[in-house]
């Protein structure tokens, strides 16, 4: 089975499940050739609506131009809900939700991370995407039977309200009051 | 006494004649309101029995996979999010938070408050603030009983039918999967639109970035369509763009007003922790009915194996079922 996974930061390597240490060795000095050989990925973008290219990632800002449904861009940065683009007609903010990223192939060793550098950091991980895997499907679930003994431990790993509001804080956390959408102000 | 309390009384019977009542089946009369109309059983359904029946739909998800073998992880995401349900309408539900081993991209929720995410959608989690959003969507879910909801429509339908032929597994499906049938065909979108919105608030009141949510359906509209372990996601749900459109226009009105939000990063999966099985794993050796000590009150065992209830077609999630 081809399998594609990425190791350390950025480092992308490929090979089979059954290569042996030595080829996983020579993979791996490629694909960290490969990956210093390459720019970052570039995050192309196509506009899904047409949309004011705001200079400021806030409605009220001046607009830098009026783009139309289809426009493409490049991501540079994000904050919040809105993306810093640079596009032929200028450089500025549109809603995240306006546009959408290029496709993107499973197993192209970003561990479907395709936002990575736009909407967090690269970060290790263990398995990525790996071509043909389908992992759980309908069959497997018309199949599945009552499991009780993970049950159980599905049970012990649970937390408390208090345990997980001190967790929450101990991060920095604090509740806000926000209305559910479509709510009356 | 009236033709629906007879029905639900025969149901009882007959699951009671096949073995079924005893270890591993849930007590039907007790189950629906008995009196009611048949279109009306499951908004008879109490907290409790809510909670039953999300427990056997999720012992039997675990039975197709089980949970990564990482006892903090598991730990870590009960925190998130218990944290997470704690802004909502029913903060006091019995909730369990679960990564299950599969490479699948997907979340699940049952009634009652079980909520399991893939560890292949995990994975490709950036922060806190998108596992908050992804649990949130599935918080969204149990908080407004959507599976009852179908649950309901799909007993109505298909009960009277089931019950004639007096097939003990057909009964036990009408149950639970009948209600699964419905949610097996793809759900009404606007319970999914709803539950993002959900998932965006609840994420927000938490204090996290209200856009996590957002930035996962960006990574799953961006995968290609030929992915293997998004194909259950991309046959039961509306495609992410769509999703990312409505959720949108419903912040656009907002997005000044909410507040920014943390963004955490987020626990990685244990280094020692083996991959995932390239399918999911076959039910779990030594699968067997439930304990009375192990089992909430209303049920009194695990259901046996070969049921042919698909339980995952009863779970509802963020990215399929």
């Amino acid at each position: 089975m081809h399998v594609v996974r990425r190791d350390g930061d950025g480092i992308i390597i490929a090979g089979t499940v059954k290569a042996s240490f030595m080829m996983t060795g020579l993979l791996r000095l490629l694909g960290l050739m490969l990956f210093v050989a390459l720019p970052a990925a570039a995050q192309p973008v196509t506009l899904e609506r047409d949309s004011p290219l705001y200079a400021e990632a806030r409605l009220e800002s001046a607009q830098v131009a009026q783009l139309k449904q289809g426009a493409s861009g490049e991501v540079i940065a994000k904050q919040g809900a809105w993306l810093n683009v640079k596009t032929p007609a200028g450089t500025g903010w549109l809603f995240s939700f306006n546009v959408r990223f290029q496709s993107q192939k499973a197993g192209s060793g970003d561990s479907g991370s395709a936002l990575g550098n736009v909407i967090g950091p690269r970060r290790n991980v263990n398995v990525t995407a790996t071509i043909g895997v389908r992992g759980l499907d309908e069959q497997d679930l018309k199949q599945a039977s009552f499991n009780a003994g993970q049950m159980k431990a599905f049970d012990a790993y649970t937390a408390t309200k208090q345990a997980a509001e001190d967790a929450a804080r101990a991060t920095g956390l604090a509740p806000a009051q926000v209305e559910y959408l479509g709510a009356r102000p | 006494m009236r033709r629906a309390a007879r029905f639900w009384l025969a149901v009882a019977a007959l699951a009671a004649g096949c073995g079924l009542a005893g270890a591993a089946s849930i007590d039907l009369g007790r189950l629906f309101d008995i009196g009611k109309d048949v279109a009306d059983a499951s908004k008879g359904m109490d907290e409790k029995d809510e909670i039953a029946v999300g427990r056997e739909i999720a012992g039997r998800m675990l039975g197709a996979a089980p949970l990564v073998s990482d006892p903090e992880l598991q730990a870590y995401v009960n925190r998130v999010g218990r944290w997470v349900a704690s802004q909502s309408e029913r903060p006091d539900l019995p909730w369990h938070f679960g990564v299950i081993d599969t490479a699948s991209i997907n979340a699940f929720a049952a009634p009652g408050g079980y909520v399991l995410i893939t560890r292949g959608l995990y994975e490709i989690l950036d922060g806190e603030a998108q596992l908050a959003g992804v649990l949130g969507h599935e918080i969204g879910h149990v908080v407004r009983r959507h599976h009852i909801t179908v649950m309901q429509k799909s007993a109505a339908i298909s009960a009277g039918a089931r019950i004639a032929q007096g097939n003990r597994n057909q009964i036990i499906n009408n149950l639970i999967g009948s209600g699964a049938e419905v949610m097996a065909r793809g759900l009404d979108k606007s319970a999914e639109f709803e539950s993002d919105q959900i998932g965006v608030v609840l994420a927000a009141r938490a204090g996290y970035s209200p856009y996590g949510l957002i930035e996962v359906l960006h990574k799953l509209s961006a995968r290609a369509g030929d992915d293997a372990s998004l194909a259950l996601l991309f046959k039961t749900h509306p495609h992410p763009g769509e999703r990312l459109t409505e959720l949108g226009t419903a912040l656009t009105p907002r997005i000044s007003t909410l507040p920014a939000g943390k963004e955490p990063p987020i626990r990685q999966v244990a280094g020692d922790v083996p991959p995932p099985p390239a399918a999911s794993a076959p039910a779990a050796a030594g699968t067997r009915a439930l304990t009375a000590d192990e089992v909430a009150p209303t049920v009194k065992g695990g259901s046996k194996g070969g049921l042919g209830v698909d339980p995952g077609s009863v779970l509802r999630g963020i990215f399929g079922r």
